[in-house]
């Protein structure tokens, strides 16, 4: 096809234990945007990362420009006209907009061995002007600039990068939409445009799907790291994009939802109006004992730093915390921890295992007055409980005192929960407490879970999936932009369905 | 349980098949060196540098590192011998009150004005090396002679095994115990390994950095006044090579500077290793000039065998 930039085909990826893609088929034409769309963990950025040579595919093949394309590294993928813009920004915020757009390029104005910074400034303005951002001074240090200007000398970058060649270059845009406000997002859509009038084509992610609609030409739709739709702009809707999102409910059975329990009547944690400037505001809920209280939200609803003031890590500017019906303040997870609050972290590597350490001093360290005799940390009883927990969670280890880091990410995530329980806490937050685990070890853990509501402890879920948060929760809160925007009860015998929360998230 | 001889448990075993090896070559040089006299040396040289490298070895198992302790065990010799003529054997409380409160101001302005500690720890050495030099007014004064037989006690040995050095055991006796069987031990350990972890495994990290520096005050401290009771003077240069030592015996008793490993039994080893080396360098005539070269080289190559090749663990503090 005369039109055609670049084609992936059956694009597969694999991590040890899960699988993150499989069969994508992926085709651009010059001049086009085409937009990706799907729940967090669906396997876009995972396609980027692949598209842009950050990640090896697993399979599958692809072809840039007619040609076979695959590059070991971005810079590979840059000579072969792929450019990608990166979620987190990527420019040095104390150096200039020039020295960024050129930044490991500057050999081209050497001279003597010196850089003739007025020659790069002129050039880096030539650059900016091309699309039309004339307004930008090379000279400026990127610090003062905003976020949205940021982004755009970004694409200014990449395109200049990948654009030597002339023959049509693909920019990857993840998500450059979540730090701009509406009249900055219309700014990018112009420059979008402009670019892709000049023959490139841009591949735009976003969480927001009136966005996606806006620009793409045509939508590829995500779940389960598999392509479920492709959708031209003149049948997308919001909630066509919604439903192929969403796809079929997993089976109740795998979340163990006959075994969800009936919450009881006291209340053991309660937020009233919690804000933290910048994030959140006004989030108010109840947790009872025996209860999961799950919440939803995208990623930048608030809900991670929900989760992070409630286990201590981040204080709140204003509101109030009651546990047991008393009012409590704790400024780090250690104060959170006396009053009985203890989470399963989502980052296990950095915050839920301490790898050089034994299995046995993992699990008792977050308890250490429990295996205290006589005022005196017991070494013995310390090793006698992890062997307990080892059996009670089935835990794959050779013995308590072999170190953490040696096991699998899901016997490590046992690991974590067997500290966490081993405390008694009354209130326990599970932030994705299933992340980077094997589909058996998830299993146990959803089982683990029903057990740990079954003694009455609260639970506040941040799920991995919608799935997962839907079927563990008994009640369910949404957050979007900083505010809870929904409430709903989800009992064992009438889950609402993910379509009835994503409306909300979204 | 036969197990194969990794490089690294070689390496974890070093300090005793060192410890073993430069007794035997010291002593196939020069016999005396087994002798009770060459003994009795070592275990007097050894018993100030146990005593403050075991605070040490907390801070470093902590993954900061205390450059302060040979300033510390300066003033707390200075403390010690100025205070011994009204306070009499009572000026070993002052020095130990002084090594609380220098450890305990190292402690807080790491932990409170988050700076990297061996920067708080180097400003914190020059305060106390001026303070004892203002404090003795110069070099050194001497404790009166007539108050010597007060001090008689320090000479009372358990045949080679002089008492300061039992002192020194039972210092590392209080130390392990808080090292095995104590919440801060434990704490100490998991801040070592990983910070992030130990605060949202909900432990006192602040709490644990605070008390590891104020130990490490109160070992030095003791040590200072094992310096001025020894040496029967107040000396405010005292403490000055003593940091690399102590630093030296930590590493070379086998505690990586990485944090999170380490023990203070190993220091043990690795202070006798340090005392040995001098002690045998000296039998076997080496010029005193070289020995510091000697010294600083087993420093570096025991950091080295202890450190991760990965290049995961880098040592920025």
């Amino acid at each position: 096809m005369e039109d055609m930039l670049f084609q992936a085909n059956d694009i597969g990826k694999e991590y040890p234990g899960t699988v993150a893609l499989k069969g994508v088929d992926l085709e651009v034409r010059r001049g086009e945007v085409v937009g990706l769309v799907g729940e967090n963990g669906a396997g876009k950025s995972t396609l980027l990362r692949i598209i842009s040579c950050v990640e090896q595919p697993s399979s599958g093949s692809m072809e840039m420009r007619g040609e076979p394309f695959r590059g070991r590294n971005l810079l590979e993928a840059n000579q072969s006209g792929v450019g990608m813009v990166f979620q987190e920004q990527s420019l040095m915020k104390n150096l200039s907009v020039a020295q960024n757009i050129y930044l490991g390029r500057e050999s081209q104005f050497r001279r003597l061995g010196l850089i003739d910074w007025r020659r790069m400034n002129a050039s880096a303005a030539e650059v900016l002007s091309s699309l039309g951002l004339d307004d930008i001074s090379p000279a400026r240090n990127v610090l003062e600039l905003d976020f949205a200007t940021r982004q755009m000398v970004e694409i200014a970058k990449v395109l200049n990068i990948v654009g030597d060649n002339e023959d049509g270059c693909l920019i990857l845009l993840d998500e450059p939409t979540s730090v701009l406000n509406d009249a900055e997002i219309k700014k990018l859509f112009e420059k979008i445009k402009l670019i892709t009038g000049q023959g490139n084509a841009v591949i735009f992610v976003s969480h927001r799907l009136s966005e996606v609609i806006d620009v793409s030409d045509r939508i590829y739709v995500f779940k389960d790291g598999r392509r479920t739709a492709l959708v031209d702009r003149k049948d997308a809707n919001e909630d066509l994009l919604y439903e192929k999102m969403v796809g079929r409910t997993t089976s109740g059975e795998y979340f163990k939802v006959k075994n969800q329990t009936e919450p009881g009547d006291e209340v053991v944690l309660e937020v009233r109006n919690l804000g933290m400037r910048g994030y959140f505001r006004d989030v108010s809920f109840r947790v009872r004992e025996g209860e999961v209280l799950g919440i939803c939200g995208v990623v930048g609803s608030g809900k991670e730093e929900v989760c992070s003031v409630l286990c201590g890590d981040d204080s709140p500017d204003s509101g109030r915390i009651f546990l047991g019906g008393e009012e409590r303040r704790f400024s780090n997870p250690a104060d959170a921890l006396d009053t009985g609050i203890l989470s399963v972290p989502k980052e296990r590597r950095e915050e839920g295992i301490i790898g050089i350490l034994s299995v046995a001093e993992n699990i008792s360290l977050s308890s250490l007055k429990a295996i205290s005799r006589h005022r005196m940390v017991s070494g013995r009883a310390s090793v006698d409980r992890a062997e307990e927990w080892i059996r009670k969670l089935n835990i794959k280890a050779s013995g308590p005192k072999v170190n953490v880091e040696t096991l699998s990410g899901g016997n490590a995530q046992k690991v974590v929960f067997a500290r966490v329980i081993a405390g008694e806490n009354k209130v326990v937050i599970l932030n994705h407490p299933t992340r980077g685990v094997d589909v058996g070890a998830k299993e146990e853990i959803y089982q683990l879970i029903r057990e740990i509501t079954g003694r009455g402890i609260g639970v506040v879920l941040l799920g991995d999936t919608l799935d997962e948060t839907i079927s563990l929760s008994s009640r369910l809160i949404v957050m979007k932009d900083g505010l809870v925007v929904a409430e709903m009860d989800s009992p064992k015998d009438s889950k609402p369905s993910q379509f009835d929360v994503v409306r909300y998230m979204m | 349980m036969m197990k194969n001889l990794t490089v690294r448990t070689f390496v974890d075993n070093l300090p005793w098949l060192l410890l073993v090896a430069l007794v035997a070559v010291f002593t196939g040089i020069n016999p005396r060196f087994v002798g009770p006299i060459s003994l009795a040396n070592i275990f007097m040289a050894a018993a100030p540098l146990l005593c403050l490298s075991l605070g040490a070895t907390f801070v470093i198992v902590t993954g900061a590192i205390d450059l302060s302790v040979g300033a510390i065990v300066s003033a707390s010799c200075v403390i010690y011998g100025l205070s011994f003529p009204s306070m009499g054997n009572w000026s070993l409380l002052a020095a130990l009150l002084f090594g609380l409160v220098a450890g305990g101001v190292n402690g807080l302005l790491f932990t409170r004005l988050k700076i990297p500690s061996f920067i708080v720890t180097l400003a914190a050495s020059a305060l106390w090396r001026s303070l004892a030099l203002i404090m003795v007014g110069g070099g050194a004064k001497g404790i009166p002679m007539e108050l010597w037989p007060k001090l008689k006690w320090a000479d009372w040995s358990l045949g080679v095994v002089p008492i300061l050095f039992l002192i020194a055991l039972a210092a590392f006796a209080i130390y392990y115990f808080v090292q095995s069987k104590t919440a801060l031990g434990k704490s100490i350990f998991a801040v070592g390994a990983s910070e992030r972890a130990a605060r949202i495994f909900g432990l006192k990290v602040n709490s644990t950095k605070f008390w590891v520096f104020v130990l490490s005050g109160v070992g030095s401290a003791l040590a200072g006044a094992f310096y001025s009771i020894e040496l029967k003077t107040s000396q405010a240069t005292i403490g000055d090579p003593v940091t690399l030592l102590a630093i030296g015996s930590v590493v070379i008793g086998g505690t990586p500077l990485t944090g999170g490993k380490g023990s203070v039994w190993r220091t043990v080893l690795g202070a006798l290793l340090v005392v040995i080396i001098q002690n045998g360098l000296n039998t076997v005539a080496v010029d005193p000039y070289w020995q510091q070269i000697v010294f600083g080289a087993f420093t570096i190559l025991a950091v080295y065998l202890n450190s991760e090749k990965g290049g995961r663990n880098l040592i920025v503090k």
